[in-house]
């Protein structure tokens, strides 16, 4: 099959993976929605109305928050139709390249987080102005976001031979990556000496990054001053990214060893 | 014109606290066009093959051709080539046996058309189009099981690699589906499957392999392994005999106080006139595939003990 052919089958593979399913039980996006949306009102109530800066960063992060977790159900979804259903084993066996069964399981992971991206998204133009370019500039962060977190999703989920293993994980990193860093909450509450740590976390470059992008202001710079660099943002979320996707590609299992 | 070709293929798996030797140095060929079975017992390495030729798992050695290509070294020639019934694999919980063919094809580049057309001639062979457009999970298990093996046959793939495919089908259905099995080798495809239903290793394949911890046993035809195990016919003897006086006419088996014989057409007269003597009734018949198996794969263990 030729390269449109592989294109084609990538979006065929979302149709039927992503949103066949929603359309059949669209109670589904109410779990997506759900946490982030609780997360967003629990930090309005306690701090909104003392923060003007701090709501639309805290948008930023619902938004940035359902992106993350196109991780966890790749993960899981991945580690599922192979381990459980032996369903990627029919792909690959298939004139389907693997390169393209992954693109249609992270898109079907997209698929699904849509309403609730339209939902933050809507919620961020009520409580700031966006230009049009920083709108732009905020879906290249999504999709850049996305990409990383569907490829960690994919590379953790080589790691397994057995799926009870494995929802304990995805729960554990998602969370991890999504509630422990600076996403909700803006970065200089963390003690200065620290502020470095918090960019350990790939999500943290996404957030910044999202930050800069549509012009929402998180109050003081953070130190190390580079820290501030919109740059060294995007470099850490393209790196973090270009990593995860080398490495995932190098452990799948399209041929158990 | 060899389907599939291969040589010396060793499957070692390691395991934390020991090594399983799945295959040992197994050499098999395939016509094109033919239907093969595969048959052995549970952990013979019936499974373990099959992934190996089909690009799913890699061997310890040896090598496997299919259509002239390797599947380890150039598997992105022998993918579009063929098509799997993974061994207990599960269809998409929330689609339809329609959208599952359709869907399927579609992936692999069939265009809308030729996916629908052949979705509803595939649904009709198969005894599913009453449950056509009911989502899989309220889907019987061997109807589920029809749905996999519906999607992977309607691939029309030149390589059919089917593990199992009538696993938990009741009499009729697996009936239906060796017809759409006869169809597609006629068709042109080879088929390599495997079944522990000797019945239908004896319906349905022209050629047959019997694998017994990781190694070929037998290889021919369903006819050929009986006549060359020496064991023809199967004689029932009602009373009057014992088990260790038939036992050096061939193999023995005591059921429910009858005696079995397993033997050669030359020993049928005497035996009769015997049991005559004996006043013992007596049944005469062709020994089946399943005998033949007991028998052929019963004398491996004994010689491995
Ligand atoms: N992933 C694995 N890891 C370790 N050992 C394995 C693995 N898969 C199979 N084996 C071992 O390899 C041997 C062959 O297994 P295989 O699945 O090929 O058998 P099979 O002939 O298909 O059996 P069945 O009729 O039960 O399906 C068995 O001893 C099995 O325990
Ligand atoms: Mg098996």
């Amino acid at each position: 099959m030729i390269a449109g052919g592989q294109v084609k089958a990538a979006f065929r593979i979302c149709y039927f993976n992503g949103i066949i399913p929603l359309w059949r039980s669209p109670l589904l996006i109410w779990a997506v929605f759900l946490t982030p949306l609780s997360f967003l009102f629990f930090l309005f109530v306690i701090t909104g109305p003392t923060d003007p800066q701090f709501l639309p960063h805290a948008v930023v992060g619902g938004v940035l928050f359902t992106v993350i977790f196109t991780g966890n159900g790749m993960l899981n979804d991945c580690a599922y139709l192979r381990l459980e259903r032996q369903l990627q084993q029919i792909f690959v066996a298939s004139p389907v390249r693997p390169f393209a069964y992954l693109m249609g399981m992270a898109l079907s992971e997209l698929a699904f987080t849509i309403p609730a991206l339209v939902l933050f998204l809507a919620i961020l133009l009520l409580v700031t102005p966006v230009s049009l370019l920083g709108f732009v500039g905020l879906l290249g962060v999504v999709l850049l976001t996305w990409l990383m977190a569907t490829s960690l999703g994919f590379l953790i989920s080589t790691l397994f031979k057995q799926l009870r293993e494995i929802w304990p994980i995805g729960t554990l990193t998602f969370s991890s990556l999504a509630v422990l860093p600076p996403i909700f909450y803006p970065a200089y509450l963390i003690p200065a000496r620290f502020q470095w740590v918090a960019f350990l976390a790939p999500s943290t470059y996404a957030s910044q990054l999202a930050d800069a992008v549509t012009g929402v202001n998180v109050g003081s710079p953070l130190s190390p001053g580079v820290l501030n660099s919109p740059w060294l943002d995007l470099a850490g979320l393209a790196g973090a990214t270009i990593l995860f996707a080398l490495a995932a590609a190098y452990l799948a299992r399209w041929r158990e060893p | 014109m060899e389907a599939l070709v291969a040589q010396k293929v060793t499957k070692r798996y390691k395991g934390r606290h020991r090594e399983t030797l799945a295959l040992d140095a197994v050499d098999l060929s395939i016509a094109k066009g033919r239907l093969f079975a595969f048959l052995g017992r549970n952990g013979a390495g019936k499974t373990t093959f099959i992934k190996i030729a089909s690009t799913l798992l890699a061997p310890t050695s040896g090598r496997v051709e299919l259509f002239g290509r390797d599947v380890v070294a150039d598997p992105a020639a022998v993918r579009p080539l063929i098509a799997v019934v993974p061994q207990e694999g599960k269809p998409f919980y929330h689609m339809t046996p329609r959208e599952h063919i359709v869907e399927y094809l579609r992936v692999r580049g069939a265009s809308g058309e030729t996916a629908k057309s052949r979705a509803d001639g595939m649904l009709e062979a198969m005894g599913l189009n009453e449950y056509k457009d009911e989502v899989s999970y309220r889907l019987s298990g061997g109807l589920q099981q029809r749905t996999m093996v519906a999607m992977i046959l309607a691939t029309q793939a030149p390589f059919l690699f089917l593990d199992e495919p009538t696993l938990g089908m009741d009499p009729f259905a697996r009936r239906q589906v060796w017809k759409v099995i006869r169809r597609a080798a006629q068709a042109g495809s080879t088929v390599l499957l495997t079944t522990h239903y000797l019945d239908e290793a004896e319906q349905l394949s022209e050629e047959l392999a019997v694998i017994e911890s990781g190694r070929v046993l037998y290889r021919g035809t369903a006819e050929a392994l009986k006549s060359t195990l020496g064991r023809e016919v199967r004689l029932r003897f009602s009373r009057g005999f014992t088990a260790p006086e038939l036992q050096p006419y061939g193999r023995v088996f005591e059921e429910r106080g009858a005696v079995t014989l397993l033997t050669m057409r030359k020993d049928v007269r005497e035996l009769t006139e015997l049991a005559l003597e004996r006043g013992s009734e007596i049944t005469v018949g062709p020994v089946t595939l399943e005998e033949a198996f007991l028998e052929l794969v019963g004398r491996g263990i004994e010689e491995d003990a």
